[in-house]
Order: C-alpha cells, then sequence, then structure tokens
C-alpha cells in the first residue's frame, strides 16, 4: 500500500497553547531586546526602513513586535512545492505532513558498504533511488560533489537532481552566480519564468547561524533567492547546551527568534514571498560537546517548533529522522523513528533530513534510504490513524462470522486488507526457518538488495531532449 | 475469450455466483465435466498458487479463490462417475489431542481441496486412536497433523508410533506443521515432511503425489 503525503498529522501535542504563548511572548521580548547581529548593509537598511533600530557600529538589528507580527502576516500561510510531474506535488499548509532527504553530507557509503568521499554521480544516484521510494515525499540534496571546483556545485548538484527525480527538489545553494543558473535552468524546464513561480519545483535553502546571527554569505544568498521569488528555508540550527540554551523551553525560544527573524528580513525583500518558517533545533552530548542527530530531544524539539509555526499559521520546515549511528544499524533504526514519529505524529510539514542520512549527516548510505523508505511507510501510517465509521466499526461481519470463527475470507477482509496495514518490503517476517533458508540476511542485506536493484532498473521520466540540448549549449559547465 | 479460459479466470479472482453459473452454461454447452475440472478449475488454482508465491495474491484471495473452485466442484462431481474422478490424491487431516487450533489446518485442507485432492478434516482435538483408525479406513495417500502449542507437538510422536503398532506406517506418508513444529522435529519423530505454510504444504503433496518429494 501507497501512503501518500500531506496526511494530517496533530496528535502529538507536546506543548499546551498556554505553553506556546509563553514561548511567542519570550520570543517577542528576545527580538526587540537582544536582537539578532547582521552585517549584510542591505539587510541592515531594508530592515531599518520597515522600523528595526539598527546599531550600525556593532551590526545589531532590534526588531519590534510590531514588525515581527506584520511580516508574519504577510508571509505566505500555505507554499505549494511542486514536483516536476503533478503527482509529486506538496503542498504544505496546517498539520499536513510530508517526509523527504537531507543534506548535505560529504561521503556515501555505498552498495559495497564502503565509506568514501561523494560525487556526482551519488547525486544522481540519490535522486534515481528516492524517485523510486514511495515514502519519500520530496528531495533535499543530500550530497556534495567533491570533484567539482565550487563554482559549478550549484548548477550540477540541482541539474543531476532533475534529471533522475520528478519530486519536489530543494538544495542549499554557495554562489549568487550558482542560484542565478538553477533558477535558469528551472524556468526554462517548467516553460518560463511565471511557469516556475506557479509551480516552483525546486526551492532552496540558505542558513541562519545560532545563536542569532546572520552570516555575510549566507544573508547574500538569501537576500536573491527571496528578491526572485523562489521558495525558500532559512534554517538554523541552534543545539541545546552548546549554541543554544540547555534548556529544551530555552532553545525553542531562541530557535522561534531566529526563525522569525528569516521571515522578517525576506518580507522586506519581497513581501509574499514563499519563505517557510525554518527549523533545525537539536542537541549536544552535554558530556562531550559532540554535536547530536539522533537524540530523543531533538525529536521532541522539532514536534513543538511545530506547534509553534501552526501558531502562526506558517508552514514549517523541520528536522527529524537522522541518526548519529555511523551505519545503518539498530541505532539508526531507533534514533531515526523515534524523531520521524514525534515529529510527523505533530503535524510538521516539511519534515528534512527524514531519509538516508546516518553519520550526523555526514553521510549517506543508499540502504539506509530504502530502510528510511520503510521507517517513513510505518511513521505515515501512524499519522493517519484509526478510521471509525459503521463499515469500518464491522458489526455485521462480526455477526456473520460468529464465535469461534475467523475472518479470512470474508468480503469485509478482501475490501479492506489492502488499505488498512502498512505492508513493508524490507522487514522480516517468515519464520525462522524460511528465513534461514534465503540466507539469514539481516536487515541492511535486504535494503541494499533493493537498493540495487532501483538503481539498476529504475528509469526516472527525462528532461525533453529538445531542452537538455539548449541548456547544455547555454551553460556549458553542466555535466550531462 | 475461451469459456474454460472465462471460467479460470473467475475462480482466479473469487468471483463465486458467477464463476457457479459459468460451469452451468459450459455443461450446457456440452463441454465434459473431466475437461472443465482439469483445464478451468485445477488450472485456475495453479495460476493462484503462482501470484500467491509473488506477492501478488493474499492468503484471503487465495481461500476465497479456493472455495469458489469447491463451489464448481460441487457442481461438476455427481456428473462424473466415481472411478473417472480423477483425484490427486488422498488426505486425512487434522488438529492433534488437546489442540484446539484449527485455521492453518483449515487453509491447509483448503488449498489441498483446490489442487485437486480429496480431503477428509477430522477437526481438532484428534486423538491417536483417531487418525490410526481413519487411516485404516479410508486408506489415504498422505496423514497431515497440524499443532501450534508445544504442548501439543508431542502428540505427533504418538500417532506417528500408533500407526507404527498398528501397522499402517508404511501405507501412508506423514506430514506435519503448525507454528510449534520444527523440520528438525518432523525429522526427529519420523514424520516423512514438513511444510512451513499452506502452499509449501500443497507443494510436498503434489511432488509426494508424483514420488518426487
Amino acid at each position: 500500500m501507497v501512503i501518500s503525503g500531506g496526511l494530517h498529522g496533530g496528535q502529538y501535542q507536546p506543548l499546551s497553547q498556554e505553553q506556546i504563548s509563553q514561548i511567542h511572548k519570550a520570543t517577542l521580548e528576545v527580538l526587540s531586546n537582544t536582537g539578532v547581529e547582521i552585517s549584510n548593509k542591505t539587510a541592515q537598511e531594508l530592515l531599518a526602513n520597515a522600523g528595526a533600530r539598527v546599531e550600525k557600529e556593532r551590526n545589531r538589528v532590534y526588531l519590534p513586535a510590531e514588525l515581527v507580527e506584520k511580516s508574519i502576516g504577510s508571509a505566505p500561510s500555505e507554499v505549494l512545492l511542486a514536483g516536476r510531474e503533478e503527482k509529486n506535488d506538496l503542498l504544505l499548509r496546517g498539520k499536513r505532513v510530508y517526509l523527504g532527504t537531507g543534506g548535505t553530507a560529504l561521503n556515501v557509503l555505498d552498495l559495497n558498504n564502503t565509506r568514501r568521499p561523494s560525487t556526482l554521480e551519488d547525486c544522481r544516484n540519490t535522486a534515481k533511488l528516492v524517485d523510486a521510494l514511495d515514502n519519500i515525499h520530496f528531495f533535499v540534496l543530500p550530497v556534495y560533489p567533491n570533484e567539482l571546483p565550487k563554482e559549478e556545485v550549484d548548477v550540477n548538484r540541482f541539474y543531476s537532481a532533475m534529471q533522475n527525480t520528478t519530486k519536489h527538489i530543494m538544495g542549499g545553494v554557495y554562489t549568487i552566480e550558482g542560484i542565478r543558473k538553477v533558477i535558469k535552468i528551472a524556468e526554462k524546464i517548467a516553460g518560463g519564468p511565471d511557469k516556475l513561480r506557479e509551480r516552483p519545483f525546486i526551492s532552496m535553502i540558505t542558513c541562519i547561524m545560532s545563536p542569532l546571527k546572520f552570516d555575510d554569505t549566507y544573508t547574500e544568498l538569501m537576500l536573491e533567492v527571496a528578491r526572485q521569488g523562489i521558495p525558500l528555508a532559512t534554517p538554523p540550527c541552534p543545539m541545546a547546551g552548546a549554541t543554544g540554551p540547555v534548556t529544551l523551553a530555552g532553545t525553542l525560544v531562541q530557535q522561534n527568534a531566529e526563525a522569525l527573524a528569516g521571515i522578517v528580513l525576506t518580507q522586506q525583500v519581497n513581501p509574499g514571498t514563499p519563505v517557510l518558517y525554518s527549523a533545525v533545533p537539536t542537541t549536544v552530548d552535554i558530556r562531550t560537546m559532540d554535536f547530536l542527530f539522533g537524540s530523543v530531544e531533538m525529536g521532541l524539539l522539532n514536534a513543538a517548533i511545530s506547534q509553534v509555526a501552526q501558531f502562526y499559521n506558517l508552514p514549517i520546515y523541520s528536522t527529524s529522522g537522522v541518526t548519529d549511528s555511523k551505519i545503518p544499524d539498530v541505532q539508526a533504526g531507533y534514533e531515526k523513528a523515534t524523531t520521524a514519529l514525534l515529529c510527523a505524529l505533530a503535524g510538521s510539514n516539511y519534515v528534512h533530513d527524514c531519509a538516508g542520512l546516518i553519520e550526523r549527516g555526514m553521510t549517506v548510505s543508499f540502504a539506509q534510504y530504502v530502510i528510511d523508505n520503510e521507517i517513513n511507510g510505518m511513521v505515515m501510517r501512524a499519522v493517519r490513524g484509526i478510521d471509525v465509521n459503521t463499515e469500518s466499526l464491522a458489526v455485521d461481519v462480526i455477526n456473520k462470522v460468529g464465535p469461534a470463527g475467523n475472518y479470512i475470507a470474508e468480503q469485509h477482509t478482501l475490501k479492506y486488507m489492502r488499505s488498512e496495514f502498512f505492508l513493508p518490503q524490507v522487514s522480516d517476517r517468515q519464520t525462522y526457518h524460511r528465513w534461514k533458508e534465503q540466507g539469514e540476511k539481516d536487515g541492511w542485506h535486504r535494503a541494499n538488495e533493493i537498493a540495487e536493484k532501483i538503481l539498476a532498473n529504475h528509469k526516472p521520466t527525462p528532461i525533453p531532449a529538445e531542452i537538455e540540448r539548449q541548456l547544455a549549449e547555454e551553460i556549458p559547465e553542466l555535466r550531462l | 475469450m475461451s469459456l474454460l479460459d472465462e471460467l479460470k479466470e473467475l475462480v482466479v479472482k473469487g468471483d463465486m455466483v458467477n464463476a457457479v453459473e459459468k460451469t452451468q452454461k459450459a455443461l450446457d454447452e456440452g463441454l465434459v465435466p473431466g475437461k472443465l475440472i482439469d483445464e478451468a478449475l485445477i488450472a485456475a488454482m495453479d495460476v493462484v498458487g503462482e501470484k500467491y508465491k509473488s506477492g501478488e495474491l493474499f492468503v484471503p484471495e487465495m481461500l476465497i479463490a479456493a472455495k469458489t473452485m469447491q463451489a464448481c466442484m460441487e457442481k461438476l462431481e455427481p456428473l462424473v462417475a466415481a472411478d473417472e474422478l480423477k483425484s490427486a490424491g488422498k488426505v486425512v487431516i487434522g488438529t492433534v489431542k488437546d489442540d484446539l487450533h484449527d485455521i492453518g489446518k483449515n487453509l491447509v485442507a483448503m488449498m489441498l481441496r483446490g489442487a485437486g485432492f480429496e480431503v477428509v478434516d477430522l477437526g481438532v482435538d484428534v486423538a491417536a486412536e483417531e487418525f490410526v483408525a481413519k487411516v485404516k479406513e479410508l486408506k489415504p495417500n498422505i496423514l497431515g497433523m497440524s499443532a501450534l502449542l508445544t504442548t501439543t507437538v508431542p502428540q505427533m510422536e504418538l500417532v506417528i508410533k500408533a500407526l507404527d503398532d498398528a501397522g499402517l506406517r508404511s501405507q501412508v506418508q506423514v506430514i506435519v506443521g503448525g507454528a510449534a513444529v520444527t523440520p528438525e522435529f518432523a525429522k526427529n519423530i519420523g514424520a516423512d515432511g514438513y511444510a512451513p505454510d499452506a502452499t509449501g504444504a500443497v507443494n510436498w503433496a503434489k511432488n509426494c503425489m508424483t514420488g518426487s518429494k
């Protein structure tokens, strides 16, 4: 059974409405009293014109409550992240849940279980894999092509994905030139600049530094994407205990301040531009200060911050389903499942990093995409919940079968058996003996075999040859 | 599509009402019952077995197809002389003494019937003496025993011993199955076969009759 993305979550609510309101008030206090550091002069000017107080000598910008609230109002409460094919469209709003990949990793754990630096070929293969896996709903560019010079990275990362998946593609960007060229390519494929804005099948990520700092380069990139009206995520990554307060509530306040600051700035550049409320709140191992991507607190934080975004009626880009484990093992399984479930059940809209990543996001594993596709399927099944209606209550068939009978060959069973249960592909549910006969394979081996098959056989919908020919001519650094 | 193919398809789909109707229509048009059984009904169950194996069909669908096949058979059997009715083999089946679990055993019985076997189901909580008496009386090719509980599994060994004592052991092939049964256990108690599920049991039974097990 395929459970489509976009089902409504919200069953899990770690924060009460009163607590959300407390976080909101504390955030406004931080934004107006502490402010954020922004060294970019254009950004300073835009914000000063909008009513922010700017201390130029120390690049500090104080955002008053009215400006924050006005910006929340002008940001769209519904964002379409289209697929190159319509069946893969995501409509982010309310408590609709979609799960997808994240990046940017520098290594790949390949089909031979060898860890090596990632290449452009891995950009292609991860896209192809995700294109074939139903429970991964969108594709955030997951790896960095180590062999390419920096100025060729943006176009080739995006284009390799466009060639291999028709799911929505979002990616981090590295240069202004790169942004412009990627948008040009996407406009060509979409059929023109307007068509791309109507159905944006690409979107971009430009980061905010925690705590409370807008890096100069990233801000340049952020302003460019916002100007262009392409959907944008502006994630900060506060780590509770290191770059965020040790208390989860405190990290939520800071995370909220950073996310709202991103919205305030982009809304001054281009009011109404589709920006996502962006969140990567996580933790450190307080014993060693190691960055963590698989703690249960990360699941809690992302569930809670999703509630905060819902309070503002803003679609959210959040983070879950990652792991600190170095290999696709038991730890990877329980960390991913725990955080993904918490976040998805809170009704988070665009849960990224939720497939393929291991080793705190430093590496992707092909087998792990297949495993995470399965975890995500189970998570989406939980999000779907239990249908209760006259027919599902089954009183008639209970009466028909009666005591000591069974339901195996009943029409009622036949009617619902394919929609009621999630049917895994990786999990082994056979008897011990069958499993033994088939070579005593563990989950990694079974997943790796599936990944191998997909990479060998899957044929993504190609980009029309004529468009590809023109692109090759116009953008010579494109590696086809 | 020929009438035979249409009937076959209806059985695969488990469309009982239309399959029975189609069987009658085939008879009205003069088709020979034996041909209908072999080329439509049993052929359909072969397809069902394959589709189950490939994961396309689930157990409920397989069972409904088998029931459909049975319903068609009931129409045809009276029209075929007893010696003409080519049974794939005769099977006596039951759940052992003190064990009341019968879903798995019923599934096996149903699937065997679907594959053209004549099946006598003794039900649940069947004592060793009863198994022996039925083997003596009915002279089946195969005796199938099922047990779910670890506490009732030893009953199987008692039955095999009782068959031995009655001098019947060499006349019948014994297959065992059920959640608590393992291939090693089957071997240790002197059973001839073991299957982990219903399709495995049918395959074993077929091979048993052709002597290629």
